[in-house]
């Protein structure tokens, strides 16, 4: 009899916790919290404590599928591999690379999406490799990048417990960052003062002093209007404005078009709360904004992530301990995944593919040449499917058949597809329209490093043997790999691959399994063997120099309801699933907790609509409609309809739009107009 | 073994899990036992042990039940902080002499609170530190009788306060009469809690389980929780996918459940992400009656017996407003 504690990271969102895997003859029993991991602290939210519950489930893939006759058999990876080496070369062949394109996923290690990169750029020749990020931080990627330089959280989250304001826009931190939201809690026993802004009354807000109940889409009005206070109550913080940023004039004259009685009137909040709000943040010594998909999913996502940024400089709140503005991360490893360059227009740390000494510097490590035209984004290689243009897909670990907006159009995409291959853990609803279907590892069986939201690269350990015939996505990869073009995928662990990523990466220089396992705690940037990781950016200068003002107006959203759609929809996520519930779905505690969706409709459109609680009733988008259960709860405000977006059956996907912020290229989850009316009626 | 007096009695020196367990099967057998154990608590090493081979199972789940049972079995003299000093006779007829040390402390009015260690001497340094008190005996040797660890005893323990040996005694703070207490704040929550209005409680206990984000962690963390897992998950009380859940019915079900068999470990308020103070609550239970920490004796009088069906009645599940 054998036992063993292997300690790894959470697979669900980007707190990253730690937690024990318990190991008892080759077989995962249980998971234990890890009480000196800094992070959890020996706590850990219900999807962690149950994150082992999913491994040994029946549905998990044991062998490779093939398609033949619409229905799929299993085959060997022998068959497997080679139909999908023979299918991309000849697509390949015939239509050039950038026919084809590859999905990466937030939810494999570091290495495993690095690999995927190196596959896309060196292997197939495209630069067409983006991954889930796309419809979650896109915006923050680009709009910090634009306003500091660098394109992630500036803290640490332990660092939030010791803030004295903390301002969260956007964000369902309770449900989503369980961890997170405990230090907030922890500040506010402190003394600390907390602000939410959110369209619903969500969790946090039970614990805020100040509630901004804003109208969906209207941060950037909310945003200028607090600084147009913070402004005129002479809360700027001066010398810091002189000293290390640049374009506040100009600033600040657009801000001067945002007086408090205009922003109130189309955000919907009221005067006093927006008063109140920005003296307590313009006050507060130290700072802390935190932010997550209600600021980013909007076609103005960028210009939200840049108001913030703005707000965090207006009051000199960036570059110290415990403040900053942090965007939280949705997946475990979706910081890494973006970090490791599964983007179509940068290399790993964010190394732009433009640039010809970059560019150079790749080409001689991988002994090819790469492409250098930004390949495809999530959202565009749908169109590029549909319009022809895209032959081939690659899908690995992603569900885009239930994440991505606007469904009917997107499984249009897929099922137009030449050659689609689909490499998950189980038969996810993306699977169904595969050609070739590889089983992957899970987290428990497979070594590597996440990247959690605050940058601290952290170990990933292999508990247990593959399931079934299964395979790590870093072994499917390389082996694809050898097969397509035979040299520089000769990975005998992923170790080796954590060397390439240093040698090739500047913010990961510094970062080795041997110094992880050391048990030293490394947030990148870390330059250097020697480097400690950095806890907090921006100390004595920004990452681009001077952080930068920009001057933005406010726009509507794309879609706004009208006489036939009256409603906002907006979309979110539920504490007890997660995302499109392939994982979760299959845990039987957390599938009792939120066994399917629900529309929330406040009482009063409830009642003019004469819908009951708990009524199957069908909301319907420009683009489709669905059946579901209504919830009628004042938590939400009149006008506005909330739809999780975790479950098949009720896919508040098919309902929303595909426009797109026009930088960033996120899709407006978080507006569209739908009508709600009562199931046996016809809209 | 001795039949002298009609009865089978029996000697077990050591009070670890191997001594706890003979016990136990012999006080089982009918034999009267005599459980001596050198150190204030019986559990030995067992009860230092994360887990335990071969099983991998929680080593105080397996040995907290056996402790409590040891300690309440009628067949079972229980005599810690004791040694054997003597044996004399011959087999089936023993003299054992037994010196029990004197710990100081009143173990029938014990709480094991441990707020007595927690004390500081000159604000600086902690008593555990020192190892003068070590949660339920004093080092005479060491003890400067400087009457700290009353005081805090007497604070923490308002009837019944475990340390009255020592001559030293100082008045109870939450005993004082609201003048004199002017200017001095409560020191530990239980304090705090205790000098609350039922008002203000029910307010800091609404407060406290808001946060509660249904983790499940206490319960699964709990050694001495060994009753059906789905107790705590019937959906007609609490109700499946709320955060936080409507009425804490989770908290006070759960705390009734262990309220005799809580062993103070602490480990549920250790685990909980949202710092919820759940220790307290059975500090509390141990010496107070359930209305003074919740709102209500369920049951009793026809009266409170209307009041608790109004409000189930009342209750947003009952009248359909909850998703469930």
């Amino acid at each position: 009899m054998n036992c063993d504690f292997v300690l790894t990271v959470c697979p669900f969102c980007g707190c990253g916790c730690q937690l024990y895997l318990q190991v008892l003859d080759g077989k995962i029993t249980g998971v234990v919290p890890c009480k000196t991991d800094e992070i959890s602290g020996g706590q850990l939210c219900i999807k962690g404590r149950k994150a082992a519950d999913f491994i040994y489930h029946p549905d998990r893939l044991r062998s490779p599928l093939v398609k033949r006759n619409g229905r799929f058999e299993p085959t060997s990876w022998d068959e497997a591999l080679d139909i999908v080496s023979g299918r991309l070369s000849e697509i390949k062949r015939l239509h050039g690379p950038d026919s084809i394109s590859i999905l990466s996923s937030a939810k494999c290690t570091n290495e495993e999406n690095f690999l995927m990169m190196k596959f896309a750029r060196a292997a197939v020749g495209t630069n067409n490799v983006d991954h889930c990020a796309r419809l979650c931080h896109a915006s923050t990627v680009l709009g910090l990048v634009n306003s500091f330089g660098s394109g992630a959280m500036t803290n640490s989250v332990p660092e939030v417990e010791g803030a004295d304001c903390i301002f969260v826009i956007g964000s369902n931190t309770i449900e989503q960052h369980p961890l997170i939201s405990s230090r907030v809690l922890r500040a506010k026993e402190r003394g600390a003062k907390l602000i939410v802004a959110d369209p619903r009354r969500i969790p946090l807000t039970e614990f805020a002093d100040i509630h901004l109940q804003l109208r969906p889409g209207t941060d950037v009005c909310l945003l200028n209007g607090m600084m147009n206070l913070i402004l005129s109550r002479n809360l700027a913080d001066k010398d810091f404005i002189a000293e290390r940023t640049e374009g506040f004039e100009e600033f600040k004259k657009k801000v001067e078009e945002y007086p408090p009685e205009k922003v109130c009137q189309i955000t919907k909040v009221d005067p006093t709360a927006l008063e109140e709000a920005a003296r307590t943040y313009g006050e507060a010594e130290k700072a802390s904004i935190l932010y997550a998909m209600g600021i980013t999913q909007h076609t103005t996502g960028t210009d939200n992530v840049e108001s913030c940024a703005n707000l965090a400089m207006l009051t000199g709140n960036v570059g110290r301990e415990s403040t900053g503005v942090n965007p939280l991360r949705g997946q475990n490893n979706v910081q890494g995944a973006c970090d490791v360059g599964a983007l179509p227009t940068v290399y790993s740390g964010y190394q732009s593919v433009r640039d010809e000494a970059i560019r150079a510097k790749f080409e001689k490590a991988w002994g090819v040449k790469l492409p250098q035209e930004p390949g495809l984004t999530v959202t565009e290689m749908t169109d590029a499917a549909l319009n022809g243009s895209l032959k081939a897909m690659y899908i690995m670990g992603e569900n885009p058949a239930l994440s991505d907006p606007d469904l009917s159009h997107v499984k249009k995409a897929l099922s137009s597809l030449d050659f689609l291959v689909v490499q998950d853990i189980f038969l996810s609803e993306a699977a169904q329209f595969a050609h070739v279907v590889l089983p992957a590892c899970s987290f428990a069986e497979k070594e590597g490093t996440f990247t959690a939201t605050d940058r601290r690269v952290q170990r990933v350990r292999k508990a247990i043997g593959p399931i079934g015939d299964s395979k790590p996505d870093w072994v499917i990869i390389s082996e694809l790999a050898r097969k397509i073009r035979d040299a520089q995928f000769d990975y005998k662990s992923p170790r080796e691959v954590m060397e390439e990523i240093a040698e090739l990466t500047p913010s990961y220089a510094g970062i080795s399994y041997k110094r992880l396992d050391n048990g030293e705690v490394l947030a990148w940037p870390c330059p250097s063997k020697e480097h400690p990781g950095t806890k907090f950016l921006h100390k004595e200068t920004f990452t681009r120099g001077k952080g930068r003002f920009f001057a933005i107006d406010y726009k509507e959203p794309a879609e706004l309801p009208d006489e036939e759609y009256p409603f906002i929809l907006t979309t979110g996520r539920l504490m007890f699933q997660f995302h499109t519930g392939t994982m979760t779905r299959r845990i039987p505690a957390l599938e009792r907790e939120a066994p399917t969706g629900f529309v929330e409709l406040n009482p009063e459109d409830a009642k003019k609509l004469s819908i009951a609680q708990g009524e199957k009733v069908k909301v319907k988008s420009r683009r489709g409609e669905i059946g579901i259960k209504a919830f009628i709860t004042d938590r939400i405000s009149p006008g506005v309809a909330f739809i999780p977006f975790h479950f098949a059956e009720c896919a508040a996907n098919e309902l929303t739009s595909r426009n797109l912020d026009p930088e960033a290229k996120i899709p407006e989850f978080k507006v569209c107009a739908v009508k709600v009316y009562k199931g046996d009626k016809h809209g | 073994m001795n039949e002298e007096n009609g009865h089978k009695s029996v000697l077990v020196i050591g009070g670890g899990i191997a001594g706890i367990q003979a016990s136990l099967d012999l006080a089982n057998m009918g034999f009267k036992v005599y459980l001596v154990e050198k150190s204030p608590s019986i559990g030995g090493r067992m009860a230092q042990l994360d887990k335990t081979f071969p099983t991998n199972d929680c080593a105080m789940c397996i040995l907290a039940p056996k402790m409590i049972e040891a300690s309440s079995h009628s067949n079972i003299a229980l005599y810690t902080y004791s040694e054997v000093e003597d044996v004399s006779g011959e087999v089936g007829d023993f003299k054992v002499k037994i010196k029990r040390n004197s710990p100081f402390v009143d173990w029938n009015k014990c709480t094991g609170c441990g707020e007595c260690t927690q004390t500081e001497l000159d604000g600086s340094r902690k008593f555990e530190e020192e190892i003068w008190v070590d949660r339920i005996k004093i080092d005479e040797e060491s003890c400067i009788q400087c009457g700290e660890c009353t005081q805090a005893c007497v604070e923490e323990n308002k009837e019944r306060h475990g340390i009255t040996n020592i001559a030293f005694e100082r008045r109870k703070f939450i005993e004082l009469p609201p003048e004199e207490r002017e200017g001095r704040e409560p020191e530990t929550l239980v304090q705090r809690v205790t000098l609350m209005d039922e008002e203000s409680r029910m307010d800091f206990w609404q407060r406290e389980l808001k946060k509660c984000m249904k983790c499940f962690g206490c319960r699964d963390v709990c050694p001495v929780w060994v009753y059906d897992e789905t107790e705590l998950e019937d959906p007609e009380w609490i109700t499946p996918g709320e955060i936080p859940p409507p009425v804490p019915l989770f908290h006070i079900i759960r705390a009734y459940r262990i309220a005799d068999s809580c062993i103070n470990c602490g480990m549920c308020e250790e685990t909980c992400p949202m710092d919820i103070p759940l220790r307290t609550i059975h500090q509390l239970i141990w010496r107070q009656p359930p209305e003074m920490i919740f709102e209500y004796i369920p049951g009793l009088d026809p009266a409170t017996k209307e009041k608790l069906i109004q409000r189930v009645k009342e209750h947003p599940i009952a009248k359909g407003e909850i998703r469930k």
